[in-house]
């Protein structure tokens, strides 16, 4: 298989501060998640990718051809940024209509990929609105419109799911996976682990700038579950749940908060700490107000990851 | 029957249109976002009216018997010489016209762009920094040829007709190249000066200060300087003061200062390269960092 993106030693730095740190990594066509963190060194890695920064070392290719200074592998190119970027006196089409002419479309061309990429992403109705008038969702479903307009054979989206909607999420989804299934190769970045579970299997875990681990889902899934995960229950019989738990062997830790009727468990199973609950619920008239994970954000399994 | 298409992906097999024009776009889009603006286009044609002015003086200076009430006593205004065609190109109110509409329609050329991070946007695509700033530069040279070449060529080509004979033109033969040659050094300072603005602020109005504040600000300096050191020389550190000075170099006529006109040309030329240069330099630094 030809493979689509190449990164070989790559390395950027902001002064003293690291960007990314001695990346490989090949990205076959499919679809790859890049998942870490605020601040891991997604954009950065992306920004590379897509001509805007040079690497201070190592270099990027994009089917075999590098990619600093060469313009002509950016016909071949989507990028989604994760920062509104609009001319926001133009309306939607317009916006559409000037990027695509960038690539060498003939008016008419243009005006039809514009028209073709906001029928994908459901625009079509308010194309015509200026973009000063657009809401958050349809922000970014306009950027994600002008990265999709010209076809192209690699697509990079930056956190492209944020601030949508469940329907649009669903949609842009669609999308995503239809390109997919065209035999394009697209690199998406996020945070929240459910948005990436989603779209694809083929994970990469980016965290202060390097990339910690590499691989399917259930891989990810194993190497987060060995971390110890807060759970917190809060129940009017808070001390009978504890109680009915306290045996349980993958328990390593238990905090009341009586002020607000509430108990924090500390578990490296997950999955059997849910099933008991499951269990208990059913067998007994215990009554649940509310379950949270104090600690279910990416950072805590990246810290934990990283031996922090 | 119509066959009904699923809305979803369709690959697309046209060809790619290899143009080299890949700054045209971008000048497209800024002059629709020029227009498109709030009493631009009303400012835009009173500052023609300069030009319908001076395009009466020909059609008068070709029949002074007609208008002998009007001209007597004014003849020197009614002489069409290379002098003439300088004074329409270094008038205060031509300057003014130009930069209250480049205020309008040319601040947010960069700084719009670094505001809404658009710069990304175009350099992920097959598009060079050089022609995204020509594409920008493209605006400003728009407007300021629409108000400085065309309408100094026009009434060049006035004067001909009017006359019905080649005797101006001989008269006068490099007069055109002349006209030409000055309108071009007006581009030039013009874009680099507002390309220069909008690359120093994010904010349009922080830029529109700018453009005003340094063009107001060089007149008050060079009259502190002047009664200071009471010297000719103050002259260059006005910004109209170094354009008529050149101006009067290119039609070679006397110039209005005391000193000599590649003085001006100089220092006009190097403030347009220290522009490219920043402008150069502020683009690039456009990394946004997550």
């Amino acid at each position: 298989m030809r493979v689509a993106i190449e990164a070989r030693n790559l390395s950027r730095w902001y002064g003293n501060v690291l960007g990314i740190s001695e990346i490989n990594l090949e990205i076959n066509p499919g679809i790859t998640a890049l998942l870490g963190p605020n601040g891991a060194g997604k954009s950065t890695f992306m920004k590379i990718l897509t001509g805007q920064l040079k690497a201070n070392i190592g270099e990027a290719r994009i089917f075999g051809e590098k990619v600093w200074n060469n313009t002509h592998i950016f016909r071949h190119l989507g990028f989604c940024p994760e920062d509104d970027a609009f001319y926001e006196d133009l309306s939607g089409f317009e916006f559409l209509c000037g990027l695509l002419s960038l690539y060498g479309y003939s008016q008419a061309e243009a005006r039809g990929r514009a028209r073709q990429a906001l029928d994908l992403v459901e625009l079509s109705d308010v194309g015509g609105r200026q973009v000063r008038s657009y809401s958050r969702g349809m922000r970014q479903r306009i950027k994600i419109a002008q990265a999709i307009a010209h076809d192209p054979d690699v697509l990079i989206l930056d956190e492209p799911l944020s601030g949508l909607d469940p329907l649009s999420k669903r949609r842009i989804i669609k999308v995503i996976k239809e390109f997919k299934n065209a035999g394009k190769t697209i690199v998406v970045s996020s945070h929240i682990l459910p948005e990436v579970e989603a779209l694809t299997s083929e994970i990469i875990l980016i965290h202060q700038g390097k990339i910690i681990a590499r691989g399917d889902i259930y891989f990810i899934r194993d190497l987060i579950d060995t971390h110890p995960h807060m759970i917190r229950i809060k129940s009017p019989q808070f001390r009978q749940l504890a109680k009915s738990m306290a045996s349980e062997d993958y328990l390593l830790k238990m905090a009341f908060e009586p002020e607000n009727q509430a108990v924090v468990f500390e578990t490296h199973d997950r999955d059997r700490f849910f099933n008991r609950l499951n269990e208990l619920l059913l067998s007994s008239p215990l009554v649940i107000d509310e379950i949270t994970s104090p600690d279910d954000n990416l950072q805590a399994v990246f810290d934990y990851l990283v031996g922090k | 029957m119509t066959s009904i298409r699923e809305k979803g992906y369709h690959h697309w097999e046209g060809q790619f249109l290899e143009k080299q024009r890949t700054f045209w776009p971008i000048t497209r889009t800024g002059l629709k976002l020029a227009f498109g603006r709030k009493h631009f286009k009303l400012f835009y044609t009173f500052s023609f009216i300069p030009a319908v002015v001076y395009a009466v003086i020909i059609y008068i200076s070709e029949r002074l018997e007609d208008f002998k009430s009007i001209s007597q006593g004014a003849e020197k205004i009614f002489q069409i010489n290379p002098n003439f065609f300088k004074s329409y190109l270094t008038l205060d109110i031509l300057y003014f016209a130009i930069l209250l509409l480049m205020s309008i329609g040319g601040a947010g050329l960069l700084a719009d762009d670094f505001r809404h991070k658009a710069v990304q946007l175009y350099f992920a695509r097959p598009l060079t920094k050089a022609d995204y700033l020509l594409g920008k530069a493209g605006v400003v040279i728009f407007f300021v040829g629409t108000l400085t070449l065309i309408p100094a060529v026009l009434l060049y080509l006035l004067k001909l007709l009017f006359a019905g004979s080649f005797g101006f033109f001989l008269a006068y033969p490099g007069l055109i190249l002349s006209i030409i040659a000055c309108s071009l050094f007006l581009i030039l300072f013009f874009t680099a000066f507002v390309l220069l603005a909008s690359s120093l602020s994010n904010n349009r109005n922080y830029v529109i200060s700018i453009i005003f504040g340094l063009y107001f600000f060089s007149e008050i300096l060079r009259g502190i300087i002047s009664v200071i050191f009471r010297s000719p020389l103050s002259a260059l550190f006005s910004i109209t003061a170094n354009l008529k000075q050149v101006a009067a170099g290119f039609f070679q006529v006397k110039p209005p200062y005391d000193y000599p006109w590649y003085l001006s040309f100089l220092l006009v030329s190097l403030f347009c390269l220290l522009s490219y240069l920043v402008i150069k330099h502020k683009v690039r630094g456009v990394e946004v960092i997550k």
